[in-house]
């Protein structure tokens, strides 16, 4: 069963760098009683989610609202500070598309290596089958990353990184890739790897896009759900979902 | 893959047995046979098994795909077939479900050590060993275990459960699957077989001629007999059978008829007047071949086992059941049927009826499906939630297994590229070693009066071992900020990073280790003796490292003064550490030598490669510094939760 469950979640994020902390400001500051700074900020701030197979949940809400931070404490980079996090299924956080990969490698080795890390076993089979959806010359699979114009090298990482169904999915923003012939095609893949996924939760300034994939839009304001809008399946309802509630 | 989803990919099911066709026909086989006919809209299906037949290792039988392993023959009813669990293992990964046709140990092995656990497992438990009492005990701890590690098992008959004290154990796993047989193979028009058997006396069995098929009892029973009886089946018994009928001079009415393609085997049901299943031990469970003579029509005379047997062919109404091994009562069975034909007739319809009704192909097919179709959603299910990453509810050890592979892939892909773009390709750094061991190794010679050549393999080796724990910590301090990436937006766990030290510089340090090697094999031939008992402190001079890069790494990325404070006692470490001079260039009791922990690290395997015994008091200092610093890194993993934080 795939699931999320956040109960009164509270995520405080560590100001280091902000303060100093050392030690001669510790020993000192406790001689003089100087009022203590800020630390720490409340990124997430009691904030409860349920998620069940189905769900497609669009974050929306102004920079700094708390929207990748909310992601990454759902994929478990941060841990939650109070409250409880409990999640059954595997992930795909698909937060950024460079991670991991290292313009000096080939391309084929970057590849296998990203695969490696999402804890699928690399075949050629699945290299080619990913190479195929990037539409680049076979024998650019052997040349490394650095060669790749920005265009192509986000290929091979959106294909890369799509490749492989998830039962959550989170995305920071809608993947883009740029050019425009590809962009269509990788739309439609990342609109199927949305469709597989059982929950997918989708953080986004475009209200027109979350409006089309998403069945719940949740609005972050400063770490808090401000506001939880239900769309019918059409999906342009929303003022009517709004007056029914 | 996402594209390869449209297609509904049916899960494959690896089946695991010692033999297959073409090397053997019987019982068993059909029924591995049966499942992956039966099942092959809904299962890919693959077998593996060993065969000393040699050949080709990929045969291609009936649509299934076949792995054959070579076996040097069989020993104890068992193939000898070393290199069986290794390929079961390696295959173990491809399949989403495996059955084990058991008793196999050969594969019991393999489960028993724990591997292939994220494959489900259902075990179709065809028979108990009884042949080999003593092999048995040593074998019953493993299929126990296998037993235990399998989320379902297949059983003939319920009563099977009940008789065989390891499947009680497991009773709620258990799956009452009776066989099935397709009754329209033996629907042959009553051809004109008198011509064949006009004597109404013909008494079949058929099976392999192994002991515990009993047919050695049924050439007892014919003796003084008017019946004629035929065995179908080859096997091992077959000279000793052949010795036996000849000393008891029934020759004339009973042969042997050897292998038989299965058209003449139905052929032969058809025409047989009584067919006798005369098996002496529970390794007869069901007794499959019975129910074909069922579904030939045939009145069946089968023995009072404990196990199926008498259950699919019942007394008085499909068959007589004899105490298994009395050659008397089974011979007076067999004549009393031979000599009323009315009663003969009436059985074999009762035994096809029974075949008909309660032993379906579809049930049987529906039977298994419905085990597999479960076990795979169970596992499918399991899978996920074991796989959760949230780091409050994933138990530590998978979280860890995980991190290591991946730490492990990583380290092995930057060893990889570590000569791309370099000038001499792989081994510079080897080279770089050789030529720092030869200058260093000069002038150390002019401190001291011993001489170099018995030196130098030893300070190469001390100079391996440092770069290792020299590379391990300076990188462990750079490592998480490397890696910020790949932990904020694909939520690896960040101790994978730290592992990924370690390891890469284990791979690099092997490489370098080829110059103190090959300075040894020059210079000082060692003696193996005094290298197995520098292992140990060898071993544990890898876990401190192991544990320090740990402790450092989350420290340094956490306090920024710590880096440049780390890199800084390295260098005074290696110098006021016995790494380039030995002990015994200053004088032993300097302070600073006694109480720098390094010297003792150092001392646990150099002292025994050069003397031949360990060094107590070192080890002792080194034990209490592991100790620490294993409590240091049980707390460093507890806080590096909040390594996002500080990246």
């Amino acid at each position: 069963m795939v699931s999320i469950s956040l109960q009164n979640a509270c995520l405080d994020y560590p100001l280091y760098g902000a303060y100093d902390f050392s030690l001669k400001r510790r020993l000192i500051g406790h001689l003089i009683r100087e009022p203590g700074e800020m630390r720490v900020i409340r990124a997430i701030d009691n904030v409860s989610l349920e998620a069940v197979s189905g769900a497609r949940i669009g974050l929306a809400g102004p920079n700094g609202s708390g929207k990748s931070t909310l992601l990454r404490l759902i994929a478990g980079v941060f841990p939650a500070s109070s409250g409880k996090v409990a999640i059954s299924g595997n992930i795909v956080p698909l937060l950024g598309l460079n991670a991991g990969a290292n313009l000096d490698f080939v391309a084929a080795d970057n590849i296998s290596l990203l695969l490696r890390i999402s804890g699928r076993k690399p075949t050629q089979k699945i290299i080619d089958e990913i190479w195929a959806f990037t539409e680049l010359e076979g024998r650019m699979q052997r040349m490394p990353l650095r060669m790749f114009s920005s265009g192509m090298l986000m290929r091979v990482l959106f294909a890369t990184a799509t490749a492989f169904p998830a039962d959550i999915l989170l995305l920071d923003e809608w993947l883009s890739v740029v050019d425009e012939n590809f962009s269509a095609k990788a739309e439609q893949r990342l609109l199927k790897l949305v469709e597989t996924a059982a929950i997918v939760i989708i953080a986004s300034h475009d209200q027109p896009l979350l409006r089309r994939t998403c069945n719940t839009i949740i609005n972050l304001d400063r770490g808090r759900i401000a506001s939880t809008t239900t769309l019918d399946a059409a999906g342009h309802s929303m003022e009517l979902q709004e007056k029914r509630a | 893959m996402i594209s390869a989803n449209e297609a509904a990919a049916r899960p494959s099911v690896l089946h695991i047995f010692k033999v297959y066709y073409p090397d053997l026909f019987g019982g068993t086989l059909s029924v591995i046979r049966d499942i992956c006919a039966g099942l092959k809209d809904q299962f890919n299906a693959a077998i593996l098994v060993c065969s000393n037949a040699g050949g080709q290792k990929q045969i291609v039988v009936d649509d299934v795909k076949v792995e054959r392993v070579h076996s040097f023959g069989d020993v104890l009813s068992l193939p000898a077939a070393p290199t069986y669990p290794w390929r079961l293992w390696r295959r173990i990964a491809e399949h989403d479900l495996l059955a084990l046709h058991a008793p196999f140990p050969l594969a019991d092995l393999v489960f028993a050590f724990g591997l292939g656990r994220n494959r489900p497992l259902v075990v179709h438990w065809h028979a108990d060993i009884v042949t080999h009492a003593g092999l048995r005990r040593f074998i019953e701890p493993l299929m126990r275990r296998t037993l235990k590690r399998a989320a379902a098992i297949i059983v003939s008959d319920p009563v099977l459960v009940e008789q065989t004290p390891l499947l009680r154990e497991f009773a709620d796993k258990c799956h009452a699957v009776p066989f099935g047989i397709d009754v329209a193979k033996y629907d042959w028009p009553a051809l004109k077989l008198e011509r064949v058997n006009e004597r109404g006396r013909l008494v079949l069995a058929c099976g392999r001629l192994v002991p515990y098929k009993g047919f050695d009892v049924l050439v007892r029973a014919a003796v003084r007999r008017n019946f004629e009886v035929w065995i179908v089946g080859e096997g091992r018994e077959h000279e000793r059978l052949e010795a036996l009928i000849a000393e008891l001079g029934v020759q004339d009415r009973v042969r042997l008829l050897g292998s038989v393609p299965e058209v003449e085997r139905v052929k032969l049901m058809r025409i047989a007047d009584v067919f006798v299943m005369p098996s002496v031990t529970n390794a007869e469970t069901f007794g499959l071949v019975q129910l074909e003579a069922m579904a030939a029509g045939r009145p069946i005379v089968n023995t009072a086992l404990d196990t199926g047997v008498p259950h699919v062919a019942r007394d008085g109404i499909e068959a007589i059941t004899v105490p298994p091994g009395d050659a008397q009562r089974l011979g007076d069975a067999i004549e009393s049927l031979i000599n009323d034909p009315a009663r003969r007739a009436r059985m074999g319809q009762a035994a096809r009826q029974r075949a008909v009704t309660t032993y379906s192909t579809t049930a049987f097919k529906e039977g298994v499906e419905t085990v597999y179709r479960k076990v795979v959603a169970e596992q499918a299910t399991a899978a996920r939630v074991a796989s959760v990453p949230a780091p409050a509810s994933r138990p530590l050890e998978t979280g860890l297994v995980s991190a290591i592979q991946i730490a492990a892939a990583l380290a092995w892909s930057d060893m990889r590229h570590r000569y791309v773009r370099s000038l001499l390709g792989p081994f510079w750094m080897s080279l770089q070693m050789a030529i720092m061991v030869a200058v260093l190794g000069s002038v150390i010679g002019h401190f001291s009066n011993t001489s170099a050549g018995s030196r130098l393999p030893m300070l190469a080796l001390s100079l391996t071992a440092w770069t290792f724990l020299n590379g391990v910590v300076l990188d462990a301090t750079t490592a998480l900020q490397n890696s910020a990436s790949l932990i904020k937006d694909r939520a690896l766990p960040p101790v994978v990073f730290l592992l990924q030290c370690s390891f890469r510089q284990a791979l690099f340090a092997l490489h370098n280790a080829c110059v103190p090697l090959v300075l040894w094999l020059v210079l000082a031939p060692a003696d193996p003796r005094t290298v197995i008992e520098a292992l140990p402190g060898f071993a544990l001079f890898m876990l401190c490292t192991l544990a320090l890069s740990l402790v450092l790494g989350a420290l340094a990325t956490r306090f920024r003064d710590i880096k440049p404070i780390i890199e800084s006692t390295l260098t005074l470490a290696f110098l006021s550490s016995p790494i380039i001079w030995t002990p015994e260039m200053i004088d032993r009791g300097s302070t600073v030598m006694r109480f720098n922990p390094l010297t003792h690290l150092f001392a646990i395997w150099r002292d025994p490669l050069a003397t031949g015994h360990i060094p107590m008091a070192s080890l002792g200092y080194v034990l209490a510094c592991m100790a620490a610093l294993a409590v240091a890194s049980v707390v460093t993993l507890r806080h590096l939760r909040k390594a996002a934080f500080w990246i």
